[in-house]
């Protein structure tokens, strides 16, 4: 589902240059939780955002779904982003002045028909926040707002979830139930490359890879993310 | 959602730098619709005053004794009426209005009084002016104060004058000038009841310039008017007219120096108030990129939101400004309030003019949101 593959990026600021990766290679099939562990710095979001068609690295392919995405155009990517990756944030990421089924709306297409609309209720409702459908998300607590981000992710049926620190600024209980969201878009065949710098997340994942300063250290052998 | 619902959602949201950014395009569009409309009320008062102290050329027989013209208010002299047909062919001339007249002093029931015949007023081709004179109905008479009050006249009655009979039209009130002792008749009436037919003798004119006016404007009026009417002598009342060009190119330099600043001043405004909305925004950018939102549907989220705005804005600054322009218009220009009044082709103007520079105010911004790695946005946000 996704190939990596020598995966280099550098960012120059001033006149600095910085690896954020180097020549990183993995591959992640479908179906398959993968949980991308390292400290703050190592590089995650970096190669996150560059799985997901956000961000061209310097060198390196990166396949989604067969495709390789910056072959692409930028409105090609937009529209391969629409219809095959579903993104999850630490901060959220909810359009503030939009109640949640419009935010959930947003996702995987345009228009707002009544099927659709009655699919994002019922998504909200599966999520626990029927009751929450037509609020904004500064009425919401952290929790209902991350699980409204991931019903937003979900709602396209994406092929692949891609989730930086989704349980980051959630309490324990909050971010077990954000986890087992997940776990169960797994379960239904999703797959699922899940950023974290923490444990936790690990026990849902079938496997386990590590980053360290832009380098993938090891996978499957380490089952645990660093304390 | 659509993107329509998306602008207006997000602009109820951020009222305040919405209001910010209306508030400038109301601005942009009230200052040239209040110069625009009271400008117009000016240039129509202009020529009130104008028509009230006289045309500022006038075109008399060649033969005339200016100290006897300016002590009759007439000439003695006359000339083909047609001088004013030849007057409207040429081309090298331009006017606004063209009077031809055929005035005699006469004894009028044991009295003198100046018989005016007046021709209907000509306008350029193709262009539509109000008429600066009243237009005499033929068989009818205008009769001035003096004579009015002394034979007891009043609007309707019948009255003979030089062998003929004519019906009251109206009695003008006092004026203080010889126009009390005048009597006003059609042209062709006047001609026949003075025994001068196909005559007539001055031909005043207003706003009358030479296309190439050269060096020297006055003497090339001249030489040009010559050409068209050599039976006549030409009096330009060049005070009058100078103070007139005077006061509106004064206007227009003022306006010229006024507007680009202002209309500067708001696309900055405008400009800065879309890149604070936009930096406050990056984050709901770079989610929509996410989400596979391109740049075409989030740049028209922005620009549509100008857009929008400036449609709104058009409609309020055209009322601000109508409603400011009757207001202080008539301190400002001196003018009756009644003759301020809505410019709805400025409405029109707005409408197409307004949205489109809202649009480019925003447009710098809006390329700097879109063109933005959506990775970094992500990161900043």
């Amino acid at each position: 589902m996704i190939e990596i593959e020598g995966l280099t990026h550098r960012y120059r600021k001033g006149n600095r240059e910085t690896t954020a990766l180097e020549d990183v290679t993995l591959t992640v099939e479908q179906g398959e939780f993968v949980c991308l562990c390292g400290h703050s710095g190592s590089g995650k979001t970096t190669l996150l955002l560059a799985t997901g068609a956000m961000l061209r690295p310097s060198e390196g392919t990166v396949r989604v779904a067969g495709t390789d995405v910056y072959s692409l155009s930028p409105g090609e990517r937009a529209a391969f982003r629409a219809k095959h990756i579903g993104f999850v944030f630490q901060m959220f990421h909810l359009v503030p002045y939009l109640d949640i089924t419009k935010n959930v709306l947003l996702a995987g297409g345009r228009g707002d028909g009544s099927s659709r609309v009655a699919e994002a209720t019922e998504m909200l409702s599966t999520f626990g926040l029927g009751h929450r459908a037509t609020h904004r998300p500064e009425e919401l607590s952290a929790g209902e707002r991350q699980r409204a981000a991931v019903a937003r992710a979900l709602f396209a049926r994406p092929s692949v979830v891609l989730a930086d620190e989704p349980t980051g600024n959630l309490d324990p209980d909050n971010g077990k139930v954000v986890l087992d969201l997940l776990a169960d878009y797994h379960e239904r065949g999703g797959t699922v490359l899940l950023v974290t710098h923490g444990p936790g997340a690990e026990s849902h994942a079938d496997r386990v890879v590590h980053l360290d300063h832009g380098r993938l250290l090891a996978s499957d052998q380490n089952r645990s993310c660093p304390k | 959602m659509n993107v329509l619902g998306l602008i207006v959602e997000e602009a109820w949201h951020r009222r305040l730098n919405s209001a910010l950014v209306l508030l400038g395009i109301i601005v942009a569009v009230a200052l040239p619709v209040l110069y625009f409309t009271t400008g117009a009320a000016s240039k129509r008062e202009t020529t009130r005053l104008m028509r009230d102290m006289g045309y500022n050329l006038r075109i008399v027989p060649k033969g005339t004794e200016l100290a006897d013209y300016w002590r009759d208010g007439h000439s003695k002299l006359t000339m083909p009426a047609d001088a004013v047909v030849r007057f409207k062919k040429q081309r090298n001339v331009s006017y606004n209005h063209l009077l031809a007249e055929l005035t005699r002093r006469i004894e009028w029931r044991g009295k003198p009084a100046l018989v005016t015949g007046l021709a209907r007023e000509v306008a350029p081709a193709g262009k539509k002016k109000p008429s600066m004179s009243f237009t005499v109905v033929p068989g009818t008479i205008v009769v001035g104060h003096e004579p009015a009050t002394r034979l007891g006249l009043r609007k309707g009655d019948s009255v003979e004058l030089a062998g003929s009979t004519f019906r009251v039209a109206d009695c003008l009130v006092e004026t203080g000038t010889e126009d009390d002792v005048r009597v006003w008749l059609d042209l062709g009436d006047a001609q026949k009841a003075l025994n001068a037919p196909g005559r007539i003798n001055e031909i005043k004119a207003l706003e009358c310039y030479c296309r190439d006016p050269g060096l020297d404007k006055v003497a090339r009026l001249r030489t040009e008017l010559q050409k068209i009417v050599p039976e006549g002598k030409v009096i330009r009342m060049t005070a009058i007219a100078d103070a007139r060009e005077k006061q509106r190119r004064m206007s227009e330099r003022y306006f010229a120096i006024v507007l680009p600043v202002v209309l500067l001043t708001c696309a900055l405004w405008i400009a800065f108030l879309t890149l604070a909305n936009v930096r406050e925004r990056s984050s709901e950018i770079g989610v929509l990129r996410a989400l596979g939102h391109g740049s075409g549907r989030i740049a028209t989220m922005l620009l549509g939101k100008a857009v929008l705005l400036g449609i709104a804005g058009a409609v309020v600054g055209f009322a601000l400004g109508t409603w400011v322009a009757t207001w202080l218009g008539p301190g400002v220009f001196e003018t009756k309030a009644g003759q301020i009044h809505a410019d709805w082709s400025l409405l029109g103007t707005a409408l197409v003019a307004a949205p489109l520079f809202a649009a480019v105010s925003a447009f710098v911004p809006t390329v700097a949101a879109v063109t933005k790695d959506p990775a970094s946005v992500l990161r900043e946000a």
